[in-house]
């Protein structure tokens, strides 16, 4: 039932995609997905990076569907906002009833470069069965003025310490 | 010393009859009105009150708001809500039900808290409340020496009308939602506190210490202004369960923290487990004020109830602190809200949650970051334990953060207790429930450390008792 409550509220179609085995899946463009993990004991890691720039309204919304028992899953979202772009990341972690020993975990990270890009983060938990670990942690923060200092200090100029400190951001696991 | 509020009319039905909704004993009361909720209902509450015209406006505004709003589409189910059955207005007489008629699941929780003697007859509605007016009559003279005001919100709207119609509905406005339209427009009873500027008030006011007056009800309605620089703990609730014939709980409770001043606010909630209890609570905090919401929830069928801040005055802050208990056929829908509108403000929020027994837990969160509110900081946490495999545990938590300027956190984690956990304790010789109730009075330990000592006390022995599941 929850699961069809969810994908009502989609504000779109979501794109619904089956990951049966252990995989990486790499989320290429923003937009709706719903993912259906349905095989035990598999690892499973979804993760996208996104930039926003200019007037863009980045927009994700998606559904991470436990239907098996012992799946491990890590879910990673990561944008940077620049100029007055919007970054929305909704994302929901959903454990069907009988699905034991899951281990699920949704990180949201939202970086926000200039002061008038804006966020929403909302970072659901759905969990209908008790032996599981599960977590969420969602976060939006700009660059630490010293870091900047740091960098700038060491001769490089504003832009392009900002521009490294974003593509770390981007690269690292967490 | 057990400090509860509790419905001073309630003659609660007869213990063959538990369970049955909408159950609504006529005996025992000097006033009643019919069932359902009209414009004429309102004008008799508001005739029989003796009360301003104004305040008959507001009512009659919020009446029409509540009729135009539709019951919220997220959070819990509340089609069992019947609003023409309920009897919006009932005034009790002096004559109680004797001890004998409270349900025996009753009386031996009271035994279980260790709650005193005398006062259980109280708690249990047989004995009126100003019997304690003795003890606590001390208390009165001092604060009264300070400039406190603390009464009955009726009896503050008589004698201090200029003062209610200056905050009365505008920190939550009649339209703010259903429930809050409804309470404007029936509310009787509840709180109305004034602390003037500078006035650090030491001993918590309870509500329990309010004399002579009808100390809760279906539609309390609570008004705490404390003035610049000054300083109160407001505590409302008992650990005890509190019995009502009422299936309908509908408060709301607008709290204004003016500069530099700070206010907490404590709830004890433990409502028959067939209450609806939805409730609005919000401050608006200005000036490097504070407010603290100390939120705990374990009865009631249904709880919705997100006491949040509006942080208006730079260096404003902001926390919350709450639990909830979720047992068999209850669903607590609860969480808080911080919206910052000045720079440098600061939230807080930490939330523990417990179900069990098929119980179903939400956190239902927002924080809101204005454009304007730069350097603020913000942070949730909320942790969920399920003991069982029929239990439900959520978190909904929502975040709008409008400019960069901020540093926002929310974290979340769901887990039961874990088997090496009860394997250590039963290797040192627990048996598996003494094990179980360890672990889950460790996990609340740092929110039942926030409450005045005697209600600590008791938060634990509800906690213990919980778990065996033998409160009805």
């Amino acid at each position: 039932m929850a699961n069809i409550k969810m994908k009502k509220s989609f504000t779109a179609k979501p794109q619904t995609i089956i990951l049966d085995s252990s995989t990486d899946y790499v989320i290429k463009k923003p937009g709706n997905y719903i993912f259906e993990l349905v095989t035990p004991k598999t690892e499973i890691s979804i993760s996208m990076v996104a930039k926003a720039k200019g007037e863009e309204n980045l927009e994700t919304e998606i559904l991470i569907h436990h239907l098996a028992p012992e799946i491990k899953a890590q879910t990673t979202l990561k944008a940077v906002g620049f100029d007055s772009s919007k970054i929305s990341l909704k994302a929901k972690i959903l454990i069907d009833p009988e699905c034991k020993k899951t281990k699920s975990f949704l990180t949201e990270r939202v970086l926000l470069v200039s002061p008038l890009a804006r966020a929403l983060a909302i970072p659901d938990l759905e969990i209908l069965t008790d032996d599981v670990r599960c977590s969420h942690a969602a976060s939006v923060t700009k660059i630490p003025e010293e870091q900047i200092f740091y960098l700038i200090s060491r001769g490089l100029k504003r832009r392009v310490a900002e521009e490294m400190i974003v593509e770390g951001f981007l690269k690292t696991d967490h | 010393m057990t400090n509860c509020a509790t419905l001073n009319e309630p003659p609660f039905p007869p213990s063959n009859q538990t369970g049955t909704e909408f159950y609504f004993p006529t005996k025992n009361y000097q006033h009643i009105t019919k069932p359902g909720l009209t414009e004429n209902t309102i004008r008799e509450i508001s005739d029989l009150k003796n009360e301003p015209k104004w305040m008959l406006d507001i009512r009659l505004r919020a009446f029409r708001h509540f009729q135009l709003l539709t019951t919220p589409t997220w959070g819990a189910d509340l089609s069992g809500i019947e609003f023409d059955k309920i009897r919006y207005f009932l005034k009790a007489t002096d004559e109680k039900p004797s001890w004998d008629d409270v349900p025996p699941e009753v009386k031996e929780t009271f035994d279980r808290l260790g709650i005193p003697e005398a006062e259980r007859s109280v708690l249990a509605g047989v004995k009126a409340q100003y019997d304690s007016e003795v003890v606590y009559g001390s208390l009165r003279k001092e604060w009264e020496k300070d400039g406190v005001i603390f009464l009955s919100m009726d009896e503050g709207l008589k004698r201090y009308p200029d003062l209610v119609k200056e905050y009365f509905g505008k920190v939550i406005p009649s339209n703010d939602n259903r429930y809050a339209a409804l309470n404007t427009a029936a509310w009787s009873g509840g709180s109305f506190v004034y602390i003037p500027k500078g006035v650090n008030v030491k001993m918590p006011l309870q509500t329990y210490f309010r004399i002579n007056a009808e100390l809760s009800g279906q539609f309390e309605r609570t008004l705490i202004i404390v003035d610049e620089g000054a300083k109160v703990h407001y505590v409302e609730g008992c650990t005890a369960p509190n019995f009502t014939s009422n299936s309908l709980h509908s408060a709301v409770v607008e709290i204004f923290v003016k500069d530099g001043a700070t206010c907490q606010y404590t709830t004890i909630q433990n409502w028959y487990k067939n209450v609806y209890n939805l409730v609005t609570k919000r401050s608006r905090v200005e000036t490097e004020g504070q407010m603290i919401w100390t939120d705990f929830n374990m009865g009631s069928k249904v709880t919705m109830k997100y006491p949040g801040f509006i942080l208006a005055g730079k260096g404003a802050k902001g926390e919350t602190l709450s639990m909830a208990l979720a047992g068999s056929s209850q669903h607590q829908d609860t969480g808080s809200k911080a919206i910052h509108l000045a720079p440098y403000t600061s939230s807080n929020i930490v939330s523990k949650s417990i179900s069990k027994d098929g119980g179903r837990a939400s956190y239902r969160g927002m924080v809101k970051i204005a454009p304007d509110a730069h350097h603020c900081k913000s942070s949730v946490i909320c942790d969920a334990l399920i003991l069982d495999g029929q239990s439900r545990t959520d978190t909904y938590p929502t975040n709008i953060i409008d400019n960069n300027q901020v540093e926002m956190t929310h974290e979340a984690t769901v887990s039961k207790v874990g088997d090496d956990q009860l394997f250590y304790l039963m290797s040192r010789g627990l048996d598996e429930e003494k094990a179980k109730k360890l672990i889950v009075n460790g996990f609340i330990a740092g929110l039942v450390k926030k409450l005045p000592l005697e209600y600590a006390v008791e938060m634990n022995r509800l906690i213990d008792h919980e778990m065996e599941g033998s409160v009805g």
